[in-house]
């Protein structure tokens, strides 16, 4: 799914917190978000995510607007996700069940998810009682049982042990592989953009920036 | 100190003797006040949910309006609907003075404010955080609804508990609305001040110790539900 915004302007309390001119996120790729605190970028993206109101301009999605667009194929990972208080596997397979899934398709979805992201023997815990690291992994999972178009991921890995950064960020790379899933994340961690992202986008006091970087994959 | 002992004793034959009348006013009492809380949470549990939400300009006096609403004088109350309900009020007409139903619009008023006060406080606290997590996992508003209701039950649940202590104890208002009349209005709180206004401690005792019996089995029911929260 392509986005695009367009004069974009969002204020809190008088303050412009984002100003964006114009912003195009190609179907398929994965942005990385980067600036400093206060820049406006998880503003941004819940904006884009239909979180967030904004006083003027337009976002769209694949051409259409906000009102004409089914936010259900967008997603967005907040960095301190919320932990439904039911078990791991009832948390990944709420997304399904309110989609009117069976039972054997949860059933299977769910743990094809929970291996993936290596979270098998958690299945049965309460979310609630999971470690950082942990909630992390099975609000990614949430957002990825239904395999949404779009991922927006709001500092996705910050105070994660590396063995989880792996996992996560391999998790994604195959999505955006097998799925041609967009993906926009958020990032402090300049090595972790280079690792994952095709595409980078500056932000400062509001306004946008975007440039390709040419040495992917290197 | 003769007489309480005989008032405990007179209160615990009464209850034995399964009294007619002591039971009706138990049942009166326990059905007015299940019907009061019942239609004050299915306004205070969606209006609460809603409010603690949204942002609007008036939030703050909003805020201490449903606070002060909390702690409304139920003599005050009752007088009030009393005035609308009397014969030459603006609501006479519908000829509800001395009923149950007035009894329980005036237990509504002094309800609501309570579960919708305590529901709004959970909400404003963590509503956002699950309204975003339902929002962008695909949920429509009722399911959002549904899952703040599930995420917020405990909370839920001790409004309404709360609510229904204050509907089944409160003495002012229904007296001043209902009138304590015999087989049709008269309550267990109506009862014991009745009872304690004229010397018969005995029916004031029984009539006291089935509510404290009822304010405990509502209370385990509670800590059967948050303690292993």
């Amino acid at each position: 799914m392509d986005i695009e915004l367009t004069h974009v302007l969002k204020k809190y309390q008088n303050k412009v917190v984002v100003d964006i001119e114009k912003a195009t996120f190609k179907s398929g790729k994965v942005y990385g978000v980067i600036g400093e605190n206060g820049a406006g970028k998880t503003t941004l993206l819940k904006m884009i995510a239909g979180l967030e109101p904004y006083e003027r301009g337009s976002i769209y999605y694949n051409g259409k607007c906000l009102e004409q667009t089914d936010l259900r194929r967008v997603t967005y990972l907040s960095q301190t996700p919320y932990m439904m208080q039911m078990s791991v596997y009832n948390n990944i397979a709420y997304p399904l069940k309110i989609r009117g899934f069976t039972d054997a398709q949860i059933n299977s979805s769910v743990n094809a998810i929970l291996d993936e992201l290596q979270m098998d023997a958690l299945a049965n815990q309460m979310a609630t009682q999971l470690s950082g690291g942990e909630s992390q992994k099975v609000a990614l999972a949430r957002a990825l049982v239904f395999n949404p178009e779009v991922l927006l991921l709001d500092e996705p890995t910050a105070s994660i042990d590396q063995n989880t950064i792996k996992v996560i960020e391999s998790t994604i790379a195959k999505r955006n592989r097998e799925m041609h899933m967009t993906v926009i994340t958020i990032s402090h961690d300049r090595d972790q953009i280079n690792r994952m992202c095709e595409e980078i986008v500056t932000m400062e006091r509001g306004k946008s920036n975007v440039y390709s970087r040419h040495n992917h994959g290197e | 100190m003769n007489f309480i002992t005989e008032g405990f004793k007179e209160a615990l034959t009464l209850l034995m003797s399964f009294d007619k009348e002591v039971y009706t006013i138990m049942g009166l009492s326990i059905g007015l006040s299940l019907m009061s809380t019942f239609c004050s949470a299915l306004l205070g549990i969606p209006f609460g949910i809603y409010l603690g939400l949204k942002t609007f300009k008036l939030k703050r006096a909003f805020t201490r309006f449903v606070y002060t609403a909390m702690s409304l004088p139920p003599v005050v109350v009752g007088l009030a609907v009393a005035i609308f309900f009397s014969r030459s009020g603006p609501l006479g007409t519908f000829g509800l003075m001395f009923t149950p139903t007035a009894m329980i619009i005036a237990q509504v008023i002094l309800v609501t404010p309570i579960i919708m006060g305590i529901v709004f406080n959970a909400s404003k606290e963590k509503g956002r955080a699950i309204y975003n997590v339902g929002k962008t996992l695909g949920a429509n508003r009722l399911q959002i609804l549904m899952l703040m209701i599930t995420e917020m039950r405990v909370t839920i649940l001790i409004a309404v508990v709360t609510g229904f202590g204050r509907a089944i104890s409160e003495v002012g208002a229904v007296m001043i609305v209902g009138g304590n009349i015999k087989g049709h209005t008269r309550v267990m709180t109506t009862y014991i001040a009745m009872n304690n206004s004229m010397g018969n401690y005995g029916m004031a005792i029984a009539m006291g110790m089935v509510l404290l019996i009822i304010s405990f089995i509502v209370n385990s029911i509670l800590y059967h539900f948050t303690a292993g929260d």
